[in-house]
């Protein structure tokens, strides 16, 4: 929440430069946090299992196991090969949307750049695994059905599908820690704080909804078309 | 605030990264746990399952041998009493045959004695007679002797001690 005082303007970035690309700096760094935080809390999870879980492990158990529920209930049995990148997809973007509500550290998902991307690389991976499981000239002709002037349709959906998702998350995010800096300015302690809870649970919901998703679009590209 | 740079592709790639690091360091040996267990709590339920098996294996075959000791029990005790009945018919057989016997060979010597009796008898008389003789030959003197002694014999005869006479 350090706003303006050399840290974190909303908004804004800082900007490096590298063999001609441009970089945004703080969202690096902070992705590269969440990552450790993740990666700390699965070591944790998982650094003595024990045939009967306890404390932590149990937890993280569950929590997969929820979620391996879910993929197999809304992908079927193929849906295990992407069970990984989709519970590493809920846990960084839950620890992601956190990161922003501790003073001092930014959001990585308030980067469009960041939950773009990942939306992008869902819907790149929909479209892969559409061809993989149909074979390319059924994949295509999908397009094209019930009637051929409904490519427009079809095309316009898929370009919305990574737009909205990444766009959803992206402006929740912000909105919140934006919401968070104001109100913090305006009316001290009791609203910026009942705020700040809210954004707790808007970030697990976030990041539900983008793994929800996500799941849906890789599931419909699994299973044949109904339509 | 709505600028797309070259941090997208690093945002892809390093989340990619991340999915490999968690695969390696978190599901594989979570998805082992879970599998390990899933296998541990099947083999846990077969072996009941084939323990409560035996079990009941067990009770059959011991409810089986305990209906044939009892079909056994009650066939001895069977033999026994057919035995006893047995024993007590050719008791009982032995002890007529016995008795049988005993009063045979008593009355046999009941017989013996009476016919030892009878000779000790006559001998007794002989010899009476031969000292009656003897004192009649004795005495024979004259004729007055000779009725008195008669006379006193026939007397003695009439006396009560005619068993008791004198060997």
């Amino acid at each position: 929440m350090g706003h303006g005082g050399g840290g974190h303007e909303i908004g804004g970035h800082k900007l490096a430069h590298f063999a001609g690309l441009t970089f945004n700096l703080d969202t690096l760094y902070m992705t590269w946090l969440a990552m450790g935080i993740v990666i700390i809390l699965a070591v944790i999870a998982t650094r003595r299992l024990e045939l009967v879980p306890r404390g932590w492990q149990n937890f993280l158990e569950m929590a997969v196991t929820a979620l391996l529920d879910q993929i197999e209930n809304t992908m079927g049995p193929k849906g295990k090969k992407l069970a990984p990148l989709i519970i590493t997809l809920f846990l960084f973007l839950v620890v992601a949307n956190e990161l922003g509500l501790i003073p001092g550290l930014t959001s990585p998902t308030n980067d469009i750049n960041t939950t773009l991307g990942l939306a992008l690389m869902v819907i790149v991976l929909v479209h892969i695994l559409g061809v993989i499981e149909r074979g390319p000239v059924r994949y295509f002709k999908h397009f094209f059905e019930p009637f051929i002037p409904f490519v427009i349709i079809n095309i316009i959906e898929e370009l919305a599908k990574p737009i909205t998702l990444s766009f959803r998350l992206f402006g929740n995010i912000l909105a919140g820690e934006i919401l968070l800096i104001i109100l913090g300015m305006l009316v001290p302690y009791v609203i910026p704080t009942a705020w700040l809870a809210f954004s707790v649970f808007v970030g697990v919901v976030q990041a539900f909804i983008f793994t929800m998703l996500s799941m849906s679009y890789l599931s419909n590209s699994l299973k044949d078309e109904h339509h | 605030m709505v600028d797309l740079n070259a941090t997208l592709i690093a945002q892809i790639i390093n989340f990619l990264i991340l999915v490999a690091i968690l695969a390696k360091v978190a599901y594989k040996p979570l998805m082992q746990a879970l599998a390990d267990r899933q296998a541990k709590i099947a083999e846990s339920l077969e072996t009941a399952e084939q323990e409560k098996q035996a079990a009941e294996k067990l009770k059959q075959e011991y409810l089986a041998q305990l209906a044939e000791a009892r079909t056994q029990a009650q066939a001895i005790v069977e033999k026994a009493a057919k035995l006893a009945e047995q024993t007590k018919e050719e008791i009982l057989k032995e002890a007529r045959e016995e008795s049988a016997r005993l009063l045979k060979a008593t009355q046999e010597e009941i017989a013996l004695e009476r016919e030892r009796a009878i000779a000790e008898l006559k001998g007794e008389v002989v010899t009476l007679a031969v000292a009656a003789a003897s004192k009649i030959i004795a005495q024979n003197m004259d004729e007055q002797a000779n009725a008195k002694l008669v006379d006193d014999f026939i007397s003695n005869l009439d006396g009560k001690k005619i068993g008791g006479l004198p060997c």
